[in-house]
This record gives structure tokens, sequence and C-alpha cells, in this order.
């Protein structure tokens, strides 16, 4: 690591030691009840004690198989009803009053209709987790496949290439970074929606949601807290990396482009 | 191959405004092996009637014809030219030599074919050792020769290039107007360049098709017997004032005029 770097990473590395600190200072000091607000060294505990019965690793194998399931079912459905709708004019009218009026929709409003369909289990969670990334994939996809530069498109077709290589070699590479852009959102979104799916259907007892209500059933804090670290660790290693993943498939997009929507 | 433009005319219609007739019937043979510049105040549909000869662009009326003058063989419009883009429309996902290979690699030529043949067309435009570089790492005139490298490997007889400078500094500018040149007397390729700037007109030129503001059409052709090779050198001297004098007044009488048909729309709008 350069000096730069560890520059960098000093002050966040010490807000959050400093943070952790005085928690426990002010929690072992006033003597806070654990049931309301556990000190740090408990919380640890608790993380520990879940990790060496298992628990942890059980449930949160489940919620990063429904992510990841979920995720991947929309990714493919997105992407290509997305480029499908940037090519046809017919298909792009045939679906945009469903996108525009699902798209604002709550997805977490739609956990009742599909716990009466699908009941709890494997199918209803994946179910929720694949419609709540679909709807940013597909629009970004699209508006990627919109704003392609048309001079690129004809410059391609001087240099001889078929309508099949413009849309493989020209129309895909250029939306690359809207579909990127999509995919972060989408994933964003699917981590919400497991989870709650798994705190409202919970019946099914996996997953952290699952864990999550449970341990706050039973006034179980330390728990709780062990929980919600989990996932705040996890969820911000996931969206790295995809930012990671982002920069490498699409280096000459990095500040131009993708834009946050 | 030789270019015959035979009434040709563009109108744009755009939807709730009146018809916009870009260029009214356009008359002009191009011949086989000679540079024309296509000059003119901007929106003179000077890029328009390019982007037709390359078939990039629909006449509304007229035809384009392109034969070869020696065997009387013709092509399909499109098919025998390649256009340089005033944009460069460089593909900025693809590396140096990804973009250079482009027309190869749609045409099947395998990778290591057309990668040799890019590298060696790099190699003539002075550009080597950037092949793994994306467009956006390099500079303006390097970009430049990128997309003339591009143009030139798919060897068409014919080369359109719109305004393809235009956006360079002007010493970059005599650099690559000279690397033209070279290539030209080297090539012996059927030219259509558009440009806006008289001197530029002059050095490359055997010709200039003067035109006139909107609608567009063709003033006058000013043939340019200035002797080959040429260089920079040449706007020193006297006949290239003379011309630039020459060519100057047509072109002054367009632009006025094109500023006073503005100026009296945009009072028009105001009454």
């Amino acid at each position: 690591m350069s000096r730069r770097r560890i520059a960098e990473l000093t002050l966040p590395t010490l807000s959050i030691i400093g943070f952790i600190a005085l928690w426990q200072i002010v929690v072992v000091l006033r003597g806070i009840p654990p049931i309301y607000l556990p000190a740090p060294s408990a919380i640890a505990a608790a993380l520990a004690q879940m990790a060496r019965d298992g628990s942890l690793w059980i449930n949160l194998t489940a919620t990063l198989l429904r992510i990841f399931a979920g995720f991947v079912v929309a990714a493919i459905s997105g992407v290509s009803l997305g480029l499908l709708m940037g090519r046809s004019r017919i298909v792009a009218q045939i679906a945009d009053p469903w996108l525009a009026a699902l798209y604002p929709l709550p997805k977490i409003s739609l956990i009742p209709l599909m716990i009466i369909w699908l009941g709890t289990g494997e199918t209803y969670n994946i179910v929720m987790s694949a419609i709540s990334a679909f709807f940013p994939i597909v629009l970004s996809t699209y508006a990627g496949v919109q704003q392609v530069d048309r001079g690129l498109v004809l410059a391609a077709r001087d240099l001889g290439a078929s309508p099949r290589q413009i849309q493989a070699k020209v129309i895909l590479p250029a939306a690359v970074p809207h579909i990127f852009n999509g995919l972060q959102l989408g994933m964003g979104v699917t981590i919400i929606l497991v989870v709650a799916a798994e705190m409202i259907g919970g019946s099914d007892q996996t997953g952290m949601g699952y864990l999550l209500i449970n341990a706050g059933q039973v006034m179980d804090t330390d728990k709780v807290f062990a929980s919600l670290v989990v996932m705040a660790v996890v969820g911000a290693v996931i969206i790295k990396l995809q930012r990671f993943i982002d920069r490498k498939a699409a280096p000459w997009a990095v500040n131009a482009g993708a834009s946050r929507e | 191959m030789e270019v015959c433009v035979e009434a040709v005319s563009k109108i744009w219609n755009v939807a709730g405004a009146a018809p916009v007739t870009a260029l009214d019937t356009v008359h002009h043979g191009f011949p086989s092996g000679r540079f024309s510049c296509l000059l003119g105040p901007s929106g003179c549909g000077k890029s328009t009637l390019v982007q037709i000869v390359g078939g990039l662009e629909t006449p509304s009326t007229g035809k384009i014809s392109i034969f070869d003058p020696a065997t009387a063989h013709s092509a399909p419009v499109g098919a025998a030219s390649i256009m340089m883009w005033q944009g460069l429309n460089l593909f900025p996902w693809r590396s140096v030599i990804d973009n250079v290979a482009f027309g190869l690699e749609v045409a099947g030529i395998g990778r290591r074919e057309r990668h040799e043949r890019a590298r060696a067309m790099l190699a003539a435009v002075g550009l080597t050792g950037f092949d793994r570089h994306l467009p956006r790492q390099l500079s303006g005139g390097m970009r430049q020769r990128v997309a003339l490298a591009r143009a030139l490997i798919m060897e068409r007889p014919i080369l359109l290039m719109d305004e393809p400078f235009a956006a360079l500094d002007a010493q970059t500018k005599i650099v690559m107007q000279e690397e033209l040149l070279r290539i030209f007397d080297a090539t012996r390729k059927t030219v259509l360049f558009v440009t806006h700037a008289i001197d530029e007109a002059i050095l490359l030129g055997d010709e200039i098709v003067v035109m006139t503001a909107r609608p567009g059409r063709i003033k006058e052709v000013i043939p340019i017997d200035l002797q080959r090779p040429r260089s920079f050198d040449l706007v020193n001297t006297k006949e290239f004032g003379a011309l630039f004098q020459h060519v100057f007044h047509l072109i002054r009488e367009e632009v006025t005029r094109a500023m006073s048909e503005q100026a009296g729309q945009a009072s028009e709008q105001a009454a």
C-alpha cells in the first residue's frame, strides 16, 4: 500500500474504533441495560456464538443464495428485454405502460400477494428478489441502448458491419456503462427486498431477515445488533465488488456515461 | 473511381416546421484520383452531400453513380467509399488497434492477420506503440491518425472526409494536412474533402467546389493548378494569395447572404 493510501485509510479507521470505544465506555459507565443497548463486547460475543453454533453461516448462506438467484434471473431477463426494446419499437411500445406502472410501485407491497400465490418457501424469496432487481435493470439497459451515439452506428455501417454486428459490436458495448449502473441499482434493492421478505414470510425459518426478527421478538438485542453488523458488512462488500467489476469491464467509461440515477 | 452526382436534392422534413431544403439539384462529377474540396458557409449542405455520396444518407431526388472510368464498371453506392468523420466516431471501448481493425473484423478476417495489417497501417500514419491505448488516452492529433488509419485500411478507392481537422489546434492541423498530402500522393484516391477553411481547401485540393448558403447549390468550381507534391510552404506564394482572394470574395457573398437571411428570419419571428 502506498503512503497516500494509508493516509486515506487512517481517519475512517480511527472513526470506527473511536465510535466503538465511546459506545463501550458509555454503556459500562452508565449501566445501560443490555436488552436496550448491549455493549460492543457483548455484540462481538453474540456474533462469535452465532459463528460457532453455525446459525450465522446457515442463515447468511440462505440469504446470499436468494439474493444471487433472484439477481441472476433479473439480470438475464432485464438486460434481454432492455436490448429488445431498444431494437424494436413494437416491443418498446408493448412493454412501456407496464414498466411505467410497475417501476414506481414499492415492491415490498407485493409481499402479501406473493405469499398468497407462492407460500413462504424458496420460490417466494427468489421471486421477490428477481422482481425487485428486474425494473432498474430493464430501464437502465433500455436507456443505454437509446443513448448510443448515432455517429458510432453510422461509422460501423460505413466500415461494413451488418445490422447484427452493429447490435453486438456497437450498441451492446456502448450501453455497458448504463447496464452496469442498472445492475448496481438492482443489487441494492434486491438485498433490501430479500431481507424484508424473510422477515415477513419467516415461517420457513432461515435467512438473515428471519434471524433478525426472531431475535427481536425474544428481546435478544445482542443478536439483533450482531445480525445488523453482518448485513451491513456483506452489503458493503457486494457493492464494492460490483464497482470493482464495473471498472474492470468498462474502463473507458470511468467518469463518463455511467451517471448515477 | 469517379463519382457522378446527378440532380441530387435533399429536403429535411422536421415535424412541426416547414421542410428545409439542404441541397437543391446539385450536379457535379468528381473525377477519378482527384482531390476535391467542398467549401461553403456552415449549413450549406456539404456534409449532407458527402454522406449521400457515401450511401449513409438517401437523397430526396436525383442519383449518385460510382464507376471506374477506365473499365466503365460501376459500384454500388457506399461499397467503394469510406468516410472520415468530423467527430471521428472512434469506438471509445476499443483499443487503438481494434478500432483500426474494425472493418477487417466485421469482414471476417482472423485476429492475427487483421492486427498485423492494422499495425502496418498505424505505422504508415505515424502512430506506432499505442496499439493498446484507448482513444481517450490519446491527444487530438493522435486520435485523428487512428481515424485516418481506420478509414485507409479498408483500401476503398474513394475517401470522404467531413471537416476532419476542424477541431485541431493550428500546428497539429498543419502536420495532419501535410500527412494527408503525402498519403494522397502515394495512393491517388478520389477524395471529397469538406471544409470551411479557404486556405485548407487551396492547400489540399485539385479543385474547389464552392457551395451557396441554404439551399445548398454549387456556385462555382475553381480548379487549383498548383504543382504536387505540395507542402505548407505553398501558403506563402503569390499564386496562393491570388487564389485565396478570389475564393474569399465568392465565399464572403454567401456568408453575408446567409447572415442577412438568418437576421431576416429572426426579425420575422420577433414581429
